[in-house]
């Protein structure tokens, strides 16, 4: 095993629902210690990987693909059933912020104390203490008990001891998420800088522009086994297939008012007509829709909305579709998707022109967008960079230089 | 060509053979033979090396855990001290006023020794029950040698302790007015009973993970345990054990914590050497405890993340 040498050998994992919450003395008295008839979750079945020091792998799935048992039978947390998990050197985890934190500990004493648990010693630590502090921005506060930190404070503690430490592999689990996004920033480069010392990534996040950023390579993973295994372009597609085929074209749920009006059908069409969930920034989309009217109405209106992952609204527009009686289908196209890698939700609806707006987009669509540009944000602007009199890169769907 | 069927054949001959129901139970069969060995991780590697390599680990462990449990007050490890004071005024007042059955010069101070022992023992199992599952964050998210959970719980005591025999002992020295080298008995009294402690703490942690009624089970069977362990009388004195010897002996002997209180009693309140058989005892004790804890929370640590 070399240092920084990643190893998953025909993993497998599974967790008994039931006896795996601890037993209580009477329940093994009456069955006699013997186990009821259990069912079982296969969080990891037959995994294999093998990564190589240094190189830094993004693990993507759905909720429950096996993501974060992958990463606990890699630090040794959990246990296989049967097969090899095995990371060569020191191993950094970082699968809960602030796990092992000492409430009543200042932040410099949590370094200490953090640094232990990872099986660091006191001069190790020492070495690096004053970096720790500084990257962490915490200032004054670090002499503070770290209980009268924010939840902000926390996750800056916790990822600078972390990122500071010398470690030959790290396992990072969806911290990212969370902070503000100045800070988020830092602690890419930070991860990035740590590869370039030699470090070996494995990340999990839902955050495709993180998994981007730091990752040349990344592994989907889908009840369990390894449903995709290679560049970060095509994998984070795989990925977005994968939700697709379970989220898309679902209803938000909310009546329309009166239920008059219904959009019975949505779909998002690529420029053979054929639907899909997936699209590259400056493809061609339609939004189809077949508005329903339960009886005859004079005056519908149809909307449209983006929401990007956040719920914020990167486009809305409606249009007027006049009588409807029976059902009736309302496209719009889009020539060129002005929108950068990332999950949007399209939603739509129909309703009587005086129906008051916004409450009666009543069926979402789940597009999503492969990351391939350099931009970052929401909109893809296809802009060019010019640095003198020499053009320095096109930022634009897909043709960065 | 070997034929599936003939596979299924063998093996159900072999499952025959050895009286199974199916291969689940071979696989029992073939880790409780040794045939397989579990994990690569000892059952019982050297405590010494394994200590020395994370002693950095188990001191911070040990000032987070003194932290949590004097934050905020003002007397500190002194309040520690109320509590045997307290019961000591109690049991003073009944077995030497009232029930006048303890005829001893300087009860107070008999009682106070044998106290701050039980004490001891006591809280730190009572504290060291619930410490894994307390700490559940720690045990499902970080690598590192789960031992020192309950081990740095039962330290907080040993310092607890420390401090409290570091009072009684001048009390005791002035009461009986003289300094005798059976003191120095003391230290390795107390490294035996810490050894004792650790080894009880660290199995009832282990149990609870998985049994979650270890620890009121162990609450209440301190209470009678206390009465039964010779704290008030010497264990001669006991009432019913005068005529008989065997009761007494089972008191004394039967009780792993009895001849540790009546050790420390010994050398603290009466100045004198505990006999040979009771060194030996304490000893044995010990190491045993100790040895068994470890083997024992080696045994049931292997899914710890997933039940806490």
């Amino acid at each position: 095993m070399r240092r920084g040498e990643v190893v998953l050998d025909g993993a497998t994992r599974s967790f008994h629902v039931r006896r795996d919450r601890s037993r209580t003395l009477k329940e093994l008295a009456v069955r006699g210690g013997r186990r009821r008839a259990q069912a079982t979750v296969d969080a990891l079945r037959d995994v294999n990987l093998r990564v190589g020091p240094g190189e830094a792998v993004g693990l993507v799935g759905r909720n429950g693909a096996g993501k974060s048992s992958t990463l606990a039978c890699l630090a040794g947390i959990v246990p296989l059933d049967s097969g090899r998990a095995e990371c060569g050197g020191r191993v950094v985890t970082l699968l809960e912020l602030g796990a092992g934190f000492g409430t009543d500990f200042s932040g410099r004493e949590n370094i200490y104390l953090n640094g232990a648990l990872h099986g660091f010693e006191r001069d190790e630590i020492e070495a690096r203490v004053a970096d720790i502090v500084a990257f962490s921005e915490l200032g004054e506060f670090i002499d503070l008990p770290v209980r009268v930190y924010s939840s902000g404070m926390y996750l800056r503690l916790g990822f600078s001891i972390a990122a500071h430490l010398d470690a030959d592999v790290m396992l990072i689990d969806e911290i990212l998420a969370v902070g503000d996004e100045s800070f988020q920033r830092k602690c890419l480069a930070r991860i990035s800088e740590r590869m370039e010392a030699g470090t070996t990534m494995v990340l999990v996040s839902h955050d495709p522009s993180a998994i981007e950023r730091v990752c040349r390579r990344v592994v989907v993973l889908d009840a369990g086994r390894v449903a995709f295994d290679g560049g970060v372009a095509e994998g984070l597609a795989a990925h977005h297939r994968l939700l697709g085929t379970v989220e898309g074209g679902s209803r938000s749920g909310r009546p329309g008012p009166g239920g008059q009006l219904d959009v019975v059908e949505l779909d998002l069409l690529d420029a053979l007509g054929s639907p899909r969930r997936v699209f590259r920034p400056q493809e061609a989309v339609q939004v189809r829709m077949a508005i329903r009217a339960a009886s005859p109405a004079d005056r519908v209106v149809a909307a449209l909305e983006v929401r990007d992952g956040r719920g914020e609204m990167c486009f809305r527009s409606d249009t007027a579709v006049g009588a409807v009686d029976g059902t009736v289908e309302v496209s719009f196209a889009v020539e060129a998707l002005a929108l950068l890698g990332g999950d949007y939700d399209v939603a739509v609806g129909a309703a009587e022109q005086d129906a008051p707006a916004g409450t009666w987009l009543d069926r979402v669509a789940r597009l999503s967008v492969t990351p391939v540009s350099d931009g970052e944000g929401v909109a893809d602007l296809r802009g060019a960079w010019t640095v003198g009199d020499r053009e320095a890169g096109v930022v634009a769907g897909g043709r960065s230089a | 060509m070997l034929g599936e069927n003939t596979i299924k054949t063998h093996v159900a001959h072999v499952l025959g053979k050895l009286g199974l129901r199916d291969r689940v139970q071979a696989v029992v069969v073939a880790y409780e033979t040794g045939l397989v060995a579990p994990e690569p991780r000892p059952p019982f590697d050297a405590i010494l090396p394994c200590v020395l390599r994370y002693r950095f680990l188990f001191e911070q462990m040990v000032r987070r855990e003194l932290r949590q449990k004097y934050k905020g007050s003002a007397l500190g490890v002194l309040w520690y001290l109320v509590n045997p004071l307290v019961l000591m005024g109690a049991y003073a007042l009944v077995f030497s006023v009232l029930l006048r059955v303890a005829d001893i010069p300087d009860y107070p101070l008999f009682l106070l020794v044998g106290l701050i022992v039980w004490v001891f023992f006591s809280q730190a199992l009572l504290a060291a029950a619930p410490s894994l599952v307390t700490n559940a964050s720690l045990v499902r998210k970080v690598r590192f040698p789960r031992e020192a959970i309950p081990a740095s719980v039962a330290t907080v005591q040993l310092v607890t302790f420390i401090v409290m025999l570091a009072l009684v002992l001048p009390v005791a020295l002035i009461v009986r007015d003289s300094l005798d080298p059976a003191l120095a008995l003391l230290v390795p009294i107390v490294v035996a009973l810490f050894a004792l402690v650790l080894g009880l703490s660290l199995a009832v942690a282990v149990l609870h993970a998985h049994f979650r009624d270890v620890e009121p089970v162990l609450g209440a069977a301190l209470l009678p345990w206390f009465f039964l362990t010779p704290i008030f009388l010497p264990v001669e004195d006991m009432p019913g054990v005068g005529s008989r010897r065997w009761l007494g002996d089972l008191l004394e002997w039967g009780n792993p914590v009895a001849p540790f209180v009546s050790a420390v009693r010994d050398v603290l309140f009466a100045g004198q050497a505990p006999s040979g058989a009771h060194l030996l005892y304490l000893a044995a004790a010990g190491a045993g405890a100790l040895v068994l804890g470890l083997l024992l929370f080696r045994r049931m640590e292997r899914d710890l993340a997933v039940i806490v």
